[in-house]
């Protein structure tokens, strides 16, 4: 990857690199920063406690009120039902499955599409943009029976192509990756022209090595989204092994009552790889968005 | 703005990799892409993308379209009635009613943008340790499963035994049932909106701050200004266009304002008449009245307004995004 | 336009047809729809549910079936129920619904109308199911135009669920089966009286959003009715049906029952199951939740209070249903037979997830909690019970329920008068089915 042989720049103080990491404060302490953001961490977090100590108490605890907040004995048990519940490793390799599909194709598609509508000609560029920005201004359930309907005819139902399809072709992805492109300078582009590349050359040395922090970005928007898609996904699977695990969680809405304990644990643990990706990936994800071109 | 380095290192790249091919189309002259169309690459390039677009979803919006010309109950048999669907919705009080709560919505979501901004830059502070675990802290909302999310802030804001009703009675207020009662209930459901998103802003306006050459902040401190005063006049115009995206985003997914109400007040809540979104609107008569025809009008009412919105804004960015 | 892409998809389903009937035993679309599968019949079948905390109970009765049915693969699809419908209608709008489905009241005329489902004609003229078994009620239910479609599962029927500690605790004799109106709400605002400072009521009951357990049930005691017999008019502005509203408007307006808000914020159960409130009124479905609860023990149940007209109680449960377009017909038809068997109901009773709807099973279901007096549902259906109130439509309309009634109840606006207006809208929605 070229990230070590790139620094970002203003277009005024070329050459210079980003902020350094100064680890000595300049003006006294930050204690009061960290108190104000300790404070908004908390409210961010609160919910999750919750959700957390919710997974280790009684469904007679969760029912009653005044809630209560901290169940006394652990229900540990809980987590452990969650396997018995739900095909959980099964449609945790098809949430796995879906979303690799899903994000590959989008890095694919979209870097293509978008380097095409920041750097190319072609008649019809403006209408064909607008035409791909539209589809995000519509309920989205407009689009679950026809879709329905074409993944039925392609005989995809309950089949992980059926449900990642439609989610590969993405407007967000394409106004993302055009931002980026749109960014980069001319004088790249045409020095290779000069040299006779051919655009697809030009996209593929050129443009896409520098890419890769957006398509960081891209990629962990996309992960984050596919992972709790969940009405699509049920509709299309009629099998408790072909759903993902958010539809699979939500079946643990009962009719009358919701085994609200356990479907806490499964939520907590559905929601554990995906935070640990964003740990380990965050670094990047912020480069990512720093190079992106939304600057 | 550029990423990317000066040096002419960056420029020989493409042929010091390998072929420098003469091709037919690139040829020696500096003829081709600067001076008109690209020729057949665009094909390539967006054909794809353009396939499932106009298949998946641009395909369904016709379709959309053609059946908000006709009355279709639940199952097939549409007749065709023309203008009768948006004459009955211009008519109706509740479209004026889901117009007004998704722009509330929205406004009020879109408060978190100077929050994240505060909060980005605090974090950006020089010497500001433990920033990636504030981070994960801040980003967990967007991360969650929105079932579980909605349990939790239901009983948050439950009104006789919520934990805000409780911490307000301290102070002597007697809290409502926010979540059953109009007006209070669209309040509570921006909150949790806002609450889901600032993550998301978050992170965008942290990396936008890290692209701002911290010279311009020596400079500007050598001439005498106020960290205050940097803030409004470095920090603030160069993070326009990241405002600006995340502006546009924050509008667009405002306006898809529907499982947040749907998790929070479930459908039989006495509050939903006042408190319904556009796409509650739609959804509520294409799914559950069976009225798809009208519902179908509906949508294509959305995305006029949201593209509209959507125009203006673009338009507007002129004015007040500065892309250095 | 549309048609273009209805006749690919078409050729698309045509197509995974014929794989699918190449390999099926005997389910091609020319056979007689009232055949069941011989016994040695291979295939695979969906049966759509919706109910998670019924799954072991359908687990068993797959497995018992079986036992006769070696080769026919039943695959469960359990979809929760907020999602139900929404699938099924996209399902059905592509002909693709499962082979065996649970249906309810408010929707089976939907789907029979538009001929998405089999008549169970077929078997009952081969003796493979027999409705007399089931409650009338049910059976009408389930019909349509005079055929009937589903074969009934189970039934819920309403009833007053109390609390004695509550009710000692505040001096008020507890409630009886021949219990009134008057009674019943005296004893509902001496509760409240007395221990409104511990935040307790006299009743709670879902007014807001499940007319079922509520005020369905005092219109019909009042004397009046939902909508007609033949489901074309509104009932809500008769005289009979605005004292049935008046009763729980007035309960709210004493302070015997929380508001509207309050109700909707915090479910009636959990008001009930914390012992926050002395009474409920609700179904038999309440019984896995009270059962869990750490108040079980002060629970009992009585049946509804008379109105001024009679003792009435709403009657609905869940349906089997067949798909029209099933591929698997013969089969299908095979395991609906065997789910409406005395045998498969017993072991919903036996497993305590459902009181099933075969006259004499339900035992079982009772004795699982002895000290609630579940025998009161099962009493209820076969003398005071009356249909759950549909139409080809029901959905449209009981949106405007929710939408207006609960202004009637917070006494925001007099019951008379959005009774009327209920009515009319709803006249509306019925004269365009």
């Amino acid at each position: 990857m070229p990230d070590a042989t790139l620094t970002t720049t203003a277009p005024a103080l070329a050459g210079r690199p980003t902020a350094p990491r100064r680890r000595t404060s300049r003006h006294g302490s930050n204690a009061w920063a960290h108190v104000v953001l300790a404070v908004g961490g908390v409210v961010m977090v609160f919910p999750f406690v919750w959700q957390l100590l919710t997974s280790l108490s009684t469904n007679a605890q969760v029912m009653s009120v005044p809630p209560v907040f901290w169940p006394g004995e652990l229900q540990w048990g809980n987590y452990a039902e969650v396997f018995s519940k739900l095909p959980f490793l099964q449609e945790f390799w098809v949430s796995v499955s879906i979303t690799v599909a899903r994000t590959a194709g989008q890095l694919v598609l979209c870097s293509m599409a978008g380097y095409a509508f920041a750097r190319m000609r072609f008649p019809l560029r403006g209408v064909l943009l607008a035409l791909v920005l539209s589809i995000l201004m519509v309920p989205s359930q407009v689009y679950l029976i026809p879709q329905y309907q074409i993944v039925n005819g392609l005989g995809w139902l309950n089949t992980v192509a059926g449900i990642a399809a439609p989610g590969i072709f993405s407007a967000f992805g394409t106004f993302l990756m055009m931002q980026f492109f749109k960014g980069v300078p001319d004088s790249l582009e045409e020095a290779a022209r000069l040299d006779g590349a051919n655009p697809f050359q030009v996209f593929w040395r050129v443009m896409l090595p520098l890419a890769g922090p957006s398509l960081g970005a891209l990629t962990i928007i996309t992960v984050l989204w596919s992972w709790n898609d969940l009405l699509w996904p049920l509709v299309v699977s009629t099998r408790a092994e072909s759903m993902p695990l958010a539809a699979g969680i939500a079946t643990f809405a009962g009719r009358t009552t919701t085994d609200y304990t356990v479907m806490m644990a499964a939520s907590a643990l559905a929601m554990a790889p995906i935070l640990l990706l964003f740990v380990v990936m965050q670094r990047r994800v912020i480069d990512g968005l720093a190079h992106s071109g939304l600057k | 703005m550029t990423s990317v380095d000066r040096s002419p290192r960056a420029g020989v790249v493409a042929p010091a990799r390998g072929s420098a091919p003469r091709t037919a189309t690139g040829g020696a002259a500096p003829r081709g892409p600067r001076h008109g169309y690209d020729g057949w690459w665009p094909v390539l390039f967006v054909l794809p993308t353009m396939f499932g677009v106009v298949l998946f979803y641009l395909w369904p919006i016709v379709q959309t379209g053609y059946f908000s010309l006709t009355e279709w109950g639940a199952f097939g048999g549409q007749t065709w009635v023309g203008l009768e669907n948006y004459q009955r919705l211009a008519r109706d009080p509740d479209l004026g009613t889901a117009v007004v709560n998704t722009l509330v919505y929205t406004a009020i979501v879109l408060l978190g943008i100077p929050i994240a901004m505060f909060v980005a830059s605090l974090l950006h502070r020089p010497g500001m340790r433990f920033t990636a675990f504030y981070r994960v802290l801040y980003f967990m909302p967007y991360v969650a499963m929105p079932t579980a999310v909605a349990m939790v802030w239901r009983l948050i804001f439950n009104g006789d035994f919520g934990i805000l009703n409780q911490a307000l009675g301290v102070v002597g207020i007697d809290g409502p049932s926010w979540t059953s009662t109009p007006g209070f209930a669209l309040v509570a459901v921006s909150v949790v909106g806002l609450w889901t998103s600032l993550g998301f802003a978050i992170i965008i306006l942290s990396a936008g701050l890290r692209t701002i050459p911290p010279e311009l902040y020596e400079a500007a401190s050598l001439d005498g200004a106020s960290a205050w005063r940097q803030f409004r006049s470095v920090t603030v115009p160069l993070l326009t266009p990241s405002v600006f995206f995340v502006t546009v985003i924050t509008v667009i997914n405002g306006f898809q304002l529907f499982d947040l109400l749907y998790a929070l007040m479930g459908q039989a809540n006495p509050a939903m008449q006042q408190t319904q979104s556009l796409v509650y609107l739609f959804y509520n008569e294409a799914f559950l009245r069976n009225d798809k025809g009208f519902a179908a009008a509906i949508a294509m009412v959305i995305l006029l307004i949201v593209g509209a919105v959507t125009l203006l804004q673009f338009r507007m960015q002129r004015r007040w995004v500065t892309y250095a | 336009m549309k048609h273009l892409l209805r006749s690919a998809s078409l050729a698309g389903v045509a197509a995974v047809a014929l794989t699918l009937s190449a390999c099926g035993g005997g389910g091609d679309a020319a056979e007689d729809s009232a055949e069941v599968a011989p016994t040695d019949a291979q295939a695979e079948i969906t049966y759509a549910i919706w109910d998670e905390n019924q799954k072991p109970a359908i687990d068993q009765n797959i497995k018992d079936f079986n036992e006769t049915y070696p080769n026919i693969k039943v695959t469960v699809d359990l979809t929760p129920f907020q999602q139900y419908f929404t699938k099924l209608q996209t399902q059905g709008e592509s002909r693709t619904l499962p082979d065996v489905f649970w249906m309810n009241g408010p929707n089976v005329q939907l789907y029979a109308a538009n001929d998405l489902l089999e008549p169970v004609t077929g078997l009952v003229d081969a003796g493979e199911i027999d409705p007399s078994k089931y409650p009338d009620a049910l059976n009408q239910l389930y019909s349509f135009e005079d055929t009937q479609y589903g074969v009934p599962k189970d039934f819920d029927t309403v009833a007053l669920w109390y609390n004695k500690a509550l009710f000692e605790k505040a001096g008020v004799d507890l409630p009886t089966d021949d219990w009134t109106w008057d009674e019943f709400q005296d004893a509902a605002g001496a509760i409240s009286d007395e221990l409104s400072d511990q935040g307790v009521y006299g009743v709670v009951s879902e007014i807001n959003g499940l007319g079922q357990s509520s005020y369905y049930n005092t219109i019909l005691q009042a004397g009046g009715e939902v909508i007609s017999e033949d489901g074309t008019t509104s009932g809500y502005d008769s005289p009979e049906a605005v004292e049935g509203l008046q009763l729980w408007a007035d309960l709210i307006a004493d302070g015997a029952s929380p508001t509207v808000q309050q109700l909707s914020d915090t479910k009636p159960n959990v008001w009930f199951g914390s012992g926050k409130a002395a009474m409920l009124w609700s179904g038999n479905w309440s019984v896995a939740e009270m059962k869990d609860s750490p108040n079980k023990d002060d629970f009992g149940t009585v049946r509804l209070p008379a109105g001024p007209e009679q003792r009435a109680t709403v009657i609905h449960g869940i349906g089997n249903v067949v798909a029209a377009d099933s591929e698997n017909k013969a089969a299908a038809n095979a395991f609906l037979a065997y789910l409406g068997s005395e045998e498969a109901q017993r072991t919903q009773a036996e497993m305590g997830v459902a009181n099933p709807a075969y006259t004499g099973t339900q035992q079982a279901f009772v004795d699982s909690v002895p000290s609630f007096g579940i025998d009161v549902f099962v009493d209820s259906a076969e003398d005071m019970a009356f249909p759950y109130p549909i139409s080809q439509n029901t959905a449209a309309w009981n949106a405007l329920e929710t939408e207006l009634l609960p202004h009637a109840f917070s006494g925001e606006r007099p019951v008379e008068e959005v009774a009327q207006e209920l009515a009319d809208a709803m006249n509306e929605e019925l004269a365009k089915e």
